[in-house]
């Protein structure tokens, strides 16, 4: 089977394994000499990902959270209260006391539950999917605008982002998903934008003011690129024109989720890189984002990163101007770009160009494995172990894109223990070794990996050879 | 075949990896001078942790924030004073073991924390990401390195095998035949190869110890594990990185927190290195400063000087260094940061230069901008 000449399935490996998060049963054979349309046909599924719709939204949870801080008050309230009661007293009216401030429930917080129900249902939908090209997408730009869960609110919120704000917009224009992003709570509480205040209007008392928070991150990271042409002025300029661009408070503001306070926003003429935007309330910061979002330094540096996620931690110059091209051409639409990056040579050339990360090693080994009922909590686990823990990346800058930040040597040795372990469940054993080499390579395996594996001394050996091979570590 | 021995058997046939990690038999030089780099991540405000209070204008400028801490500082001289949670550190200065220096800057004067921390990790004019200043330093002076992280970080990229990395596992091992299969899968890639057996020889080092609390990644433990590699093995030298100093927002408590992991990570650093704590020079630095003013949200943001810590058992301590900027309008950097009166890496490049003895050629390698400061650093 391992003849060096033949190799056909190249195509269909580099479909699945570099753009997708790897084949399942009959997938290469399924997409074999159609590859191309294979990928450009999930650009358009209608939603683009898929979330199980039954999980809670932002503004619900933003309402649990407010309900939470309301039990927690009135839960301190209480417990001072008993504590109180009985302080000149005797022994046995203390006893009585402790008891009484035992009775008193504390409320249980809801954003740890809230979190992993959340991330868990993303990873699940990721391991089943049919359009993983699509959830590769959207694992991009999730860690392209990523969020910490650094506190308790955070924690609850972060994974609504990407349900919301990123999957809605995911091959829309690129303007549209900014402003979705920059409208949606998560960020806005993240990036501390909620309560930033105009420095001239009233409210900016009692050392409330602006925070440049977000506006600084959106041009550096976001959208310009840290030398994408732009000063301390901007960012201050730009900081200044979001102002009011903030979340409602359940019970307090009527309307729920993103809210446009006016009276602290900061009104007049902002300077943006040299463009006057006239004093228009909510519209004067939209005006600057989608300037911004069209900016010529936004798509290279935008389309940089693309490439440099799905095709090579060097992206070719070629490519870089290929996809800007198109970017421009169609005003940032994010379909004709992730279209021009499907169609151009460059992206399938010879296989293994990326080492994956720990999330795309963690789904790619789950759905190699085809469990009827995946462990999901075993899944979140093994990302944990492995370094990726979802919105952990403790910074907006987000997870490492490149070989460097993943291939320590400590790093190789988690893989290996984790993959060992994991292969030691005895639902494993029952896997065929030559037909799961079949399904994830069909003939592209190298000989000498071929036959390391095949000949391994056990079955657990074998599989453990599989999955820590040259091939599926990288893609 | 037990894990040692089949240690010892890849250490024999594979002259790809020489490292003394392997060498089991290694022991300690009394006299060999060790170095932990400690990278302060998300910039670190100065003012509210070596704090002027000589300086009036901090009530006003920052009035919370000051408030927090007002009357709890532990005194240093000049008017200067560390943040109450640095008991430790204090405790270090008091034995001159502890040399704070003021108002310094890396050289780079923009606000992106990831280029800050490039430039802090790289220490060239123009940072390269593959080229940092600790690497080549080891280089030079054919040292030994070993980085608490899961994969090597920008100070120590450059430096091939000299540079390890180490991060606890939750996890337990693998068998030894799946690692010999690994060996021979892996004989055509050099790569993975390279790292298999670094990381074997790391986790065969940390073994031994047994000390080491594998399920726990915070950074005291993270410290102590450094501590632990530096001490009993022969490495020369470790870097360490603790993030959290972004302190836009409700700063006083964030920074209670911070300092006092800070303060406690370095002690158990301290303890672990037991007597090599003499032969041990600490340098711990952040990408830049705070903005002098409170903002609006009870937190600070991104500023350009911030202050730079030298500690170990031989350090000239017990002093603050760096000239004083002052903190009036005029005396600020763009109105709005402490001015740097220094560079860093004047002080670093100086540091590295009298623990580890680079002559002149040598530091002009390692830091080709920069230009030691001249004053002794230790005490002999």
């Amino acid at each position: 089977m391992q003849s060096s000449s033949k190799q056909t399935f190249n195509n269909a490996v580099i479909a699945t394994q570099r753009f997708s998060l790897g084949a399942r049963a009959n997938d290469l054979k399924r997409i074999q000499k159609i590859e191309k349309q294979w990928l450009l046909n999930q650009l358009n599924f209608q939603p683009a990902v898929n979330f199980n719709t039954a999980l809670p939204h932002s503004n619900n949870i933003l309402k649990i959270q407010s309900d939470f801080r309301t039990a927690q008050r009135a839960y301190r309230k209480k417990v001072k209260e008993a504590e109180k009661l009985n302080l000149t007293s005797d022994s046995q009216n203390k006893q009585q006391q402790s008891a009484i401030v035992k009775n008193i429930k504390a409320p249980k917080n809801p954003n740890g539950p809230l979190y992993r129900k959340l991330i868990q249902d993303t990873l699940k939908q990721a391991i089943t999917a049919d359009n993983s090209f699509n959830w590769r997408c959207l694992d991009f730009f999730s860690n392209h605008f990523s969020v910490t869960a650094q506190n308790s609110t955070m924690r609850g919120l972060c994974a609504t982002l990407e349900r919301e704000a990123i999957a809605a917009h995911l091959f829309s224009s690129f303007e549209e998903l900014i402003l979705a992003v920059y409208q949606h709570p998560a960020m806005l509480i993240y990036l501390n934008n909620e309560t930033s205040i105009g420095p001239s209007t009233r409210y900016a008392k009692n050392n409330r003011g602006l925070n440049e928070n977000l506006a600084r991150e959106i041009m550096e990271l976001h959208t310009l690129g840290v030398n994408g042409g732009y000063q301390q002025q901007d960012v201050t300029e730009l900081a200044k024109g979001i102002t009011g661009w903030s979340v409602g408070r359940p019970g307090k503001d009527k309307k729920q989720g993103f809210i446009f306070r006016a009276k602290m926003h900061e009104t007049g003429v902002r300077t943006l890189m040299g463009k006057k935007y006239p004093s228009d309330g909510i519209n004067q910061g939209i005006q600057m984002l989608k300037d911004i979002a069209n900016h010529p330094n936004t798509a290279r540096f935008v389309c940089t990163k693309i490439i440099q996620h799905f095709i090579n931690d060097q992206p070719p110059e070629a490519l870089i101007n290929h996809l800007t091209h198109h970017w421009h051409k169609s005003h940032g639409q994010l379909k004709v770009v992730f279209q021009a990056l499907i169609n151009h040579p460059l992206s399938w050339q010879a296989p293994l160009q990326k080492y994956k990360t720990p999330r795309e090693y963690v789904i790619s080994t789950y759905r190699a494995i085809t469990l009827k009922n995946i462990p999901i909590q075993q899944v979140e686990n093994a990302l944990t172990v492995l370094g990726q823990r979802p919105f952990q990346a403790g910074s907006p800058a987000g997870y490492g894109d490149l070989q460097e930040d993943w291939d320590g040597a400590s790093a190789l040795m988690a893989r290996i223990n984790w993959i060992s372990n994991l292969m030691t469940k005895k639902r494993l054993q029952k896997i065929n070794v030559k037909k799961l080499i079949e399904t994830l390579f069909a003939d592209t395996l190298s000989e000498h990996s071929y036959q390391m594996i095949t000949r391994a001394e056990t079955r657990h050996q074998a599989l453990v050879l599989l999955f820590l091979s040259p091939e599926f570590l990288r893609r | 075949m037990l894990r040692r021995d089949f240690l010892k058997a890849i250490a024999a046939t594979l002259v790809v990896y020489q490292s003394p990690l392997l060498a089991t038999s290694s022991k300690v030089n009394k006299n060999q001078p060790k170095v932990v780099w400690l990278m302060l991540k998300g910039a670190l405000d100065p003012l509210h942790t070596l704090v002027p209070t000589f300086e009036t204008a901090l009530k006003d400028l920052r009035p919370n924030l000051y408030k927090s801490i007002d009357g709890q500082c532990l005194a240093l001289d000049k008017g200067f004073a560390l943040h109450p949670s640095l008991a430790n550190l204090h405790q270090w200065y008091q034995n001159k073991q502890l040399l704070p220096i003021s108002a310094v800057y890396s050289g780079f004067n923009k606000r992106s924390h990831f280029d800050g921390q490039d430039y802090l990790e790289s220490g060239l004019a123009a940072p390269d990401l593959e080229n940092g200043w600790l690497a080549r330093a080891i280089q030079v002076k054919n040292k030994q390195a070993i980085s608490i992280s899961q994969s090597t970080p920008i100070s120590l990229r450059g430096a091939q095998q000299q540079a390890k990395t180490w991060f606890p596992s939750y996890l337990p091992d693998a068998e030894t035949e799946t690692y010999q299969a690994l060996q021979t899968l892996y004989q055509d890639n050099p790569l993975l190869l390279s790292r298999l057996q670094e990381g074997l020889a790391v986790d065969e080092l940390l073994a031994e110890q047994s000390v080491i609390n594998k399920n726990k990644g915070n950074f005291i433990n993270l410290s102590r594990s450094c501590g632990q590699l530096l001490a009993e093995k022969g490495t020369d030298c470790a870097m360490l990185t603790l993030g959290g100093w972004d302190s836009h927002k409700a700063q006083a408590g964030q920074l209670k927190r911070q300092l006092s992991l800070l303060d406690k990570g370095l002690q158990a650093l301290k303890v672990a290195l037991a007597e090599q704590w003499d032969n041990t020079l600490v340098i711990v630095a952040t990408e830049f400063g705070r903005t002098v003013r409170e903002n609006g949200t009870r937190g600070t943001d991104h500023g350009t000087a911030s202050a730079l810590f030298l500690a170990g058992g031989k350090v000239n301590g017990g002093q603050v260094l760096g000239q004083w900027p002052g903190l009036a309008d005029d005396q600020l950097y763009q109105q709005r940061d402490l001015q740097p009166t220094s560079n860093s890496f004047d002080w670093i490049a100086a540091a590295l230069q009298q623990h580890w003895q680079l002559n002149q050629q040598q530091i002009k390698h390692v830091f080709p901008a920069h230009t030691p400061y001249k004053g002794k650093l230790f005490r002999t």
